[in-house]
């Protein structure tokens, strides 16, 4: 069992939490001019780092989406933030 | 065709139910007012029930009307009776959801208290959360107390009786 850290909620069971995607994989635009390549690139290659890795994640409890800095090899969460303005 | 009724346990008589051993007891709270409050958390508390405390995950809350905290922008608003509070978007900067009958709330005490509520949640409790929303026993609820050795649980109906069998086959 593995805590992670919700911004708003504090620390909670992995169970808890749900993976979201892959931080900065930003949606192309605008999609009249995307090409195929592109949008697949986008839809469904992930950089899949080995080591540190930026994530969003979503705390299904609360329902809050967040960034989540951690280690895909040693599983070592460096932190968590909230995605919104203004907040820690 | 079979009879699903019959898939499922039939949910007990709320209004008698009662789990009583020596070291913890459960009761169904019946007719509490409950109000989904999503949006801006302070203006709604400053219109709906201004001064009225806010309850984290295990923290002991007194008086008959309080906010329990779901999320950074959504709270249980919960009071002794229903309010007529009307459904909708507040200018404010909130939306308010009566919901009286969507939450089906038990009152849990006793000296084993803490053992039972251990089996059903990983949260650590004397850390607290500002989020009173927890995993318990693989469902959503809402853990609070409203003293030191009673707290109070708040399910989506739908799971009650579940959580309430659940309950009843604690050892504690
Ligand atoms: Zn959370």
């Amino acid at each position: 069992m593995q805590l992670f850290s919700c911004p708003f909620c504090g620390p909670r069971d992995e169970t808890e939490f749900h993976f979201g995607a892959e931080a900065g994989n930003v949606r192309p635009e605008p999609a009249a001019s995307t090409s195929a390549e592109a949008w697949a690139d986008y839809l469904h290659f992930e950089t899949n780092p080995k080591g540190p890795s930026r994530e969003i994640w979503v705390h299904t409890t609360c329902g809050e989406f967040f960034l989540m800095e951690r280690d895909t090899v040693t599983h070592e969460v460096k932190g968590s933030q909230s995605l919104r303005r203004g907040e820690a | 065709m079979a009879e699903r009724e019959q898939f499922w346990s039939a949910p007990p008589e709320w209004e008698t139910a009662e789990i009583t051993r020596a070291g913890f007891s459960a009761r169904p709270v019946l007719g509490l007012g409950q109000v989904l409050v999503s949006g801006q958390f302070d203006a709604a508390r400053e219109t709906l029930a201004p001064g009225a405390p806010e309850a984290g995950l295990w923290s002991v809350i007194e008086g008959d009307r309080y906010l329990v905290r779901i999320a950074r922008d959504r709270a249980l608003l919960v009071t002794s009776q229903p309010l007529a509070i009307q459904s909708g978007w507040h200018a404010q900067g909130f939306a308010t959801s009566p919901a009286d009958d969507g939450w089906s709330v038990f009152e849990l005490g006793g000296e084993g208290l803490r053992d039972v509520i251990a089996e059903a949640v990983s949260a650590d409790l004397d850390r607290g959360s500002p989020s009173a929303a927890v995993q318990f026993a693989g469902t959503t609820a809402l853990l609070y107390r409203t003293a030191e050795n009673r707290a109070r649980l708040h399910l989506e109906r739908a799971v009650a009786a579940y959580v309430w069998q659940w309950l009843e086959t604690r050892k504690g």
